[in-house]
């Protein structure tokens, strides 16, 4: 087995809102990814997945909080550590990331280089300017960026290409995971293609060891990444390989999930589109049972009583939901 | 940069326009007036001074200035004429004086007062607002109803407060003028020694009222800042928080320079309640007594003199804008 880069168990965290509210954002969440593999996680908007992606670096600051389990970044617990440690010895280096509103996540007033530097300096402080120029440059062309993007203002660039920098910037220092929050989201067609190969290219350039995708649309992932996790609200609905996640769903979300895809992509033409009725639960304060009861197909009386706990299908796989998962198949199978 | 000296030159131009607007309202407004302004002065005069020989001497004299028996095209270059030569004519007021000389002897000491005293209040309240912002807790709590409190008092308000409880009751300092009037302005000690307990009371009226205004501004630019997805990024990529609040301040900090310009730009307008109640010998005195004595000449220069500053003020910003804040640099660009 290969060497695991990236453990998280049952880690939760929440946010404490203004008026004092908790919200659970990630609800004991527990995800391993290996050295050379891909996670890729999707859900409903709300359904925590940026909260996730925050609370796995393990760098908290309101309203974020961390709240009770473990993360171990290559054999490292770094769970309780001391919070400028983690940015010094963890964030950029170890885990790195790349936000979802990547169009805002430059410093407007700073030149591109200067941030880069910024980011460098943060982590090898002797370094020369001369030397990061090269660096950045290096990484640039080798992610099929011109470095005269280095020299200019963010609000110069073209949104596809402002999100490219995010992404060369994320990695100029070869983090071993990257965390990709819904990357090409706010892209167009033709430059999330752009966008999605750029961040495959890293894991093949050797730049990255381990990804992790987080996007909303399931059947995206299909090619993308090896494994997937389905989220709703706050917790671990469904996992496994991406090849049984899209074509074998067992959870009656995933089911509906790979149903509501907007634009089917080349293969999985032949999935009907549907929407899913209803909306996810407030987090503020959670349904007792399952909280995917409301809008569930198959509910049963004792779904809204008892909470569901993940259970184990196969090795690497599973999914929360008190039908057996062959029931489940028999009845999608009926429905066609 | 042949960008920026497009702007550059562009900016240039409609600054040269306004001037030349402001310049000619200036010279057109009065002129509106029914009559002529030389009949009107001589009519006020009549009243106004005593000096027999004063009121014909300014009579002829602004015959004579304004040309006002030749065409009003021919009136309006003599005109610029004589501005250029700094020669607005005799003040009615304070004859024999010129009104160059009334405006040199006061411009001085509302300069050496309001300057300071803007720029001190915005640096202050630049340092408290971002620290409210950033700390947030009790010392925001404590400097926002402060602040908001100071930057709402009317400024006559803030100078009589301060009038009552430091001249008046505490009695640490005078209650009016420059300088002690007893003295002959020179360079002993003594005498700018009192220059600098004159100063104080007025001075810090206008700081107080300018801290509580940039205060709140900065205040909720660096919160709305702090919140930015850029900060976020920057912090998950692990670079220092004292780096980040670099980047928040700074980029918080470029509006405000439009608030240092507006009060710097209009600073005589400012000026005039504080040195009125502290009977200050600034520019701010001068308008009230020479719009309370009718004197036009001295108003009409005084006037333009706000207007060219105000303008001149808004050409400088747009100026270092240009240059410092990217995003205008690349609004301008295309
Ligand atoms: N700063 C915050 N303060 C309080 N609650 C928050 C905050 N940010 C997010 N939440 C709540 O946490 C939950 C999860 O939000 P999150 O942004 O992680 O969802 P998401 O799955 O990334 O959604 P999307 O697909 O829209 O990006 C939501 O219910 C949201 O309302
Ligand atoms: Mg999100």
């Amino acid at each position: 087995m290969a060497k695991v880069v990236l453990e998280v168990n049952e880690l939760t965290t929440r946010y404490i809102t203004r008026f004092r509210e908790s919200i659970y954002a990630v609800d004991h969440v527990s995800l391993k990814v290996e050295s050379g593999k891909s996670l890729g996680i999707a859900g409903e908007s709300g359904c925590g997945k940026s909260t996730l992606a925050l609370s796995l670096m393990g760098y908290y600051f309101a309203p974020l909080h961390y709240t009770s389990g473990e993360i171990i970044v290559d054999e490292r617990n770094i769970t309780g550590l001391d919070p400028d440690e983690v940015r010094k010895t963890i964030l950029g280096t170890e885990i790195s990331y790349i936000p979802q509103a990547a169009m805002n996540a430059l410093n407007p007033t700073r030149r591109v280089i200067n941030f880069i530097e910024d980011v460098i300096q943060a982590h090898r402080p002797g370094i020369t300017r001369t030397e990061v120029y090269a660096m950045a440059k290096e990484r640039f062309e080798l992610l099929g960026l011109p470095a005269e993007v280095l020299h200019k203002y963010p609000v110069e660039l073209s949104g596809g290409m402002k999100q490219r920098t995010v992404i060369a910037t994320s990695v100029i220092l070869s983090p071993k995971v990257l965390i990709a929050d819904e990357p090409s989201s706010a892209l167009d067609v033709t430059s999330q293609k752009m966008v999605i190969k750029m961040v495959m290219d890293l894991m093949d350039k050797g730049i990255i060891k381990s990804l992790v995708f987080i996007t909303h649309e399931l059947p995206l992932l299909y090619n993308v990444t090896d494994d997937i996790m389905v989220m709703y609200a706050g917790q671990v609905i469904e996992k496994g390989s991406a090849q049984e996640m899209v074509f074998d769903p067992i959870h009656p979300y995933t089911k509906a999930l790979m149903g509501s895809i907007i634009v089917p992509e080349a293969g999985l033409r032949n999935v009907k589109l549907a929407a899913i009725p209803g909306t996810p639960p407030n987090l503020k304060n959670p349904p007792s049972g399952c909280r995917f009861a409301e809008r569930c197909k198959y509910v049963m009386p004792e779904c809204r009583v008892a909470s569901v706990e993940l259970q184990k299908a196969s090795e690497g796989r599973a999914y929360r939901c008190l039908i057996p998962e062959e029931d489940l198949r028999k009845a999608y199978k009926h429905e066609k | 940069m042949k960008g920026y000296r497009d702007y550059f030159l562009r900016k240039f131009a409609w600054f040269i326009v306004t001037v030349v607007v402001a310049f000619t309202l200036n010279f057109i407004l009065p002129r509106l007036m029914p009559g002529d302004p030389v009949a009107a002065i001589a009519a006020r005069m009549a009243q106004g001074m005593s000096n027999a020989t004063g009121v014909q001497a300014v009579y002829e004299q602004y015959t004579r200035l304004f040309a006002i028996d030749k065409p009003i095209l021919e009136q309006y270059v003599v005109y610029i004429g004589n501005v250029f030569r700094g020669d607005f004519g005799y003040s009615i007021s304070q004859y024999p004086r010129t009104v160059a000389d009334v405006i040199s002897a006061s411009v001085w000491w509302t300069i050496a007062l309001q300057f300071p005293a803007i720029i001190v209040g915005w640096i202050i309240g630049n340092t408290l607002g971002a620290l409210a912002a950033y700390v947030r807790k009790g010392f925001d709590k404590v400097l926002l109803p402060l602040s908001i409190f100071l930057s709402n008092m009317p400024a006559f308000g803030m100078a009589i407060v301060l009038l009552v409880i430091f001249s008046v009751d505490l009695k640490w300092f005078p209650t009016s003028g420059g300088y002690d009037y007893a003295m002959i302005p020179n360079m002993s000690w003594d005498f700018v020694w009192s220059v600098i307990v004159h100063y104080q009371l007025p001075f810090w009226s206008i700081v107080l009222i300018t801290i509580g205004g940039q205060a709140i501004g900065m205040r909720s630019m660096a919160i709305y800042e702090l919140n930015a997805d850029y900060v976020k990024y920057a912090r998950f990529l692990g670079i220092k928080d004292f780096k980040i609040i670099q980047y928040v301040f700074r980029n918080a900090m470029l509006p405000q320079i439009t608030g240092l310009a507006l009060s710097i730009g209009t600073m005589v307008g400012g000026a005039l309640v504080a040195e009125i109640i502290f009977n200050y010998p600034g520019l701010g005195s001068t308008i009230l007594t020479a719009v309370l004595g009718g004197d036009y000449p001295l108003i009409s220069a005084t006037t333009l003199i706000i207007t060219l500053m105000a303008l001149v003020a808004f050409f400088a910003l747009e100026i270092v804008y240009g240059l410092i804040d990217p995003r205008i640099k690349a609004a301008q660009s295309d």
